[in-house]
């Protein structure tokens, strides 16, 4: 009977909002976009082509395109960025790689001490990435690694792939046992049935996790600069090279920021894209 | 000559809890067997064990002169029919046909050949380019049917296939069952825990209770001549009674004197179905009608004799009697004696 009441007083609760709540419901959330990106990314914008902004003016004075022909004009800075995007491709690649195994323990197997093995899965996030690199950084010179991709790649990995593993059990949870047993009756062995069953099932779960990976690696700074630096220069290890720390650099923070958002967003639209596609929302759709 | 499924004195225990006593039960080629019972008594364990999901503790099955239990679930030649249908939901249904065919590397212009047949004894016309969430209940079911019957295998197994559908639906594609079943003839193993399933379509019907089988017979012979309490009372209907027994002569609690089908001596049980009593209102009658409900086609009362009552039925055609009216009875024919055996003896 109190489940009976609890479902009454739950079930309006889930009708918030009806159809001709619909454009001002969208209006709201245009506004909230608006507000969180658009309004950032022009501030931004104008920052980094402002030649003088002195309050109370609304806009810039006078704009100049010098900082941005300097930075660009860098040849240094495609270099880092081809090894950015070097690193940040493997990184990706070898997260989803080391998370799978643990990921389908975590997602399909019950085990004693499940919870202890979480929070351990999830100590990276817990500590700053600071500290885990000064540790690293000493072990990795010992071993040779320090100052070289294969050490940056090692110590950004440990920082992706705790969200990884999540968004792969939970992933990995969502697979009924039946469809891997049909795929079993129809006689499709183990590798079979990984290739043409679970991996299927899974992409938008390495798809989220993926952009999470390449965007987290991409950005990385303080692991990658301590382990890494000055031999290795990542974008973000070359950009803030740029910011001067004695005085506030407001343009060149600005187009600092800017080509480090850029890949996001190309990743992010492109993502945006294939989600839509039917294929991929079969994998979310009910069995 | 061995039959086509034969399953030997198969257990299965976890830890000291035994969910499967031995079990034996051998299925004739091109048969179709339901195998009944309550949840939990064992049957959806022995389909697991069949399909090689879990692993039995003892025995043995043969599957067309082969040894089953041994080989590796996608080695065998089995395909099942699942409950929740199972239907690669990242795939299309022609793409979900095709699958088995493919990991058993079926060539292609067979494998179309194949295919196009099921599509037209599963009547799945014009769907074979929809992902599976675009289809109905039934539909999906029909191709989780037609899945396996591609195969072609020696056995096909159905877990409460029918169970996710509404009434209407279910007796309809039982129907569609049955007619495909006597099309293509693979011997068949149906899993259900529904007794108007199992009477409707079985050929015979295998009784499990508690991790045992209790009685195995066509539905005729387990309606109307059962061995066992639980059947009487799992098929249907019935009525148990104690009678006082000599020769095929027999004595109601009330003092009623019987036929037996069978003799016997002492005391024994007998079953006796609702639509083999027929009332009349009587004002001299023993009984007393105690609640009436009308479903149609059928009438049922409940009566009270003493301290008994008594189901009965009857066609709906006539108008039905009220509660508290006196009514005498007659009994159809000889009455069934049941077996009397403690459970444990039943397998």
């Amino acid at each position: 009977m109190t489940l009976l009441a609890i479902d009454s007083r739950e079930a309006p609760r889930r009708r918030l909002f009806k159809a001709e709540d619909r454009p001002l419901v969208s209006a709201g959330l245009y506004l909230a976009l608006a507000l969180c990106i658009a309004l950032p990314l022009t501030l931004m914008f104008l920052w980094s082509v402002a030649d003088g902004w002195q309050p109370p003016s609304i806009f810039p004075q006078s704009f100049t395109t010098s900082r941005w022909i300097h930075i660009l004009g860098d040849e240094n800075l495609v270099a880092a960025l081809l090894t950015s995007l070097f690193i940040a491709f493997t990184v990706t690649i070898l997260t989803a790689l080391i998370a799978m195994p643990t990921a389908w323990a975590m997602g399909r197997f019950p085990f004693r001490l499940k919870r202890l093995v979480e929070i351990f899965i999830l100590a990276p996030v817990i500590i700053p990435g600071l500290v885990v690199a000064v540790g690293v950084g000493k072990v990795f010179l010992l071993l040779g690694l320090a100052y070289s991709v294969a050490g940056v790649i090692i110590v950004q990995i440990v920082g992706t792939l705790p969200l990884m593993i999540r968004l792969m059990s939970a992933t990995f949870e969502t697979i009924p046992d039946e469809l891997i047993h049909a795929a079993r009756s129809l006689g499709a062995g183990t590798a079979s049935i990984v290739l043409h069953v679970i991996l299927p099932l899974s992409v938008p779960g390495l798809l989220a996790g993926g952009l999470m990976s390449f965007i987290g690696s991409f950005e990385e700074f303080d692991k990658s600069f301590i382990v890494g630096a000055p031999v290795i220069q990542t974008l973000p290890i070359k950009l803030y090279m740029y910011l001067d720390p004695y005085s506030m650099q407001l343009p060149l923070a600005a187009i600092v920021s800017f080509i480090l958002l850029l890949p996001a967003l190309i990743v992010f639209i492109i993502a945006g894209r294939i989600m839509r596609d039917d294929l991929m929302a079969a994998g979310m759709g009910k069995i | 000559m061995m039959s086509e499924l034969e399953i030997r004195n198969l257990t299965k225990h976890y830890g000291e809890t035994r969910v499967l006593h031995p079990v034996s039960l051998s299925v004739e080629r091109g048969e179709f067997v339901t195998i009944l019972g309550p949840s939990g008594c064992g049957k959806s364990t022995l389909l697991r064990i069949l399909m090689g999901i879990s692993e039995a503790s003892g025995g043995e099955i043969h599957l067309a002169g082969k040894r089953l239990d041994l080989a590796p679930p996608e080695a065998r030649d089995i395909a099942m029919v699942f409950q929740s249908y199972a239907l690669f939901p990242h795939m299309s249904v022609a793409k979900n046909l095709g699958f088995g065919l493919k990991m058993k590397n079926v060539p292609k212009d067979e494998r179309a050949k194949r295919i196009a047949h099921v599509v037209d004894i599963c009547n799945l016309h014009g769907l074979l380019d929809r992902m599976p969430r675009q289809l109905s209940g039934g539909q999906q079911q029909r191709v989780a049917l037609a899945r396996a019957v591609v195969m072609q295998p020696s056995l096909l197994l159905f877990d409460e296939p029918l169970s996710n559908l509404d009434a209407k639906l279910r007796d309809s594609l039982r129907h569609d069952l049955v007619a495909l079943h006597r099309r293509i003839g693979t011997t068949s193993l149906y899993v259900t825990h529904d007794q108007a399933e199992a009477m409707a379509m079985s050929d015979r019907i295998v009784v499990m209770n508690a991790g045992r089988i209790v009685e195995i017979g066509t539905p005729l012979e387990l309606y109307r001549s059962p061995r066992h309490v639980f059947t009487a009372q799992f098929l249907g209907q019935t009525n148990l009674l104690t009678v006082e027994a000599s020769g095929t002569g027999g004595r109601l609690p009330w003092g009623q004197v019987i036929t037996l089908d069978r003799p016997a001596t002492g005391t024994a049980q007998v079953s006796l179905r609702p639509e083999n009593i027929a009332i009349i209102a009587d004002e001299n009658g023993v009984a007393t009608v105690s609640s009436v409900a009308f479903l149609g086609a059928t009438l049922f009362y409940t009566m009270e004799i003493g301290t008994l009552s008594l189901k009965v039925s009857q066609a709906g055609g006539v108008d039905p009697l009220s509660v508290g009216t006196r009514v005498s009875f007659d009994l159809a024919g000889p009455v069934h004696l049941l077996d009397h055996l403690p459970m444990a003896e039943a397998a």
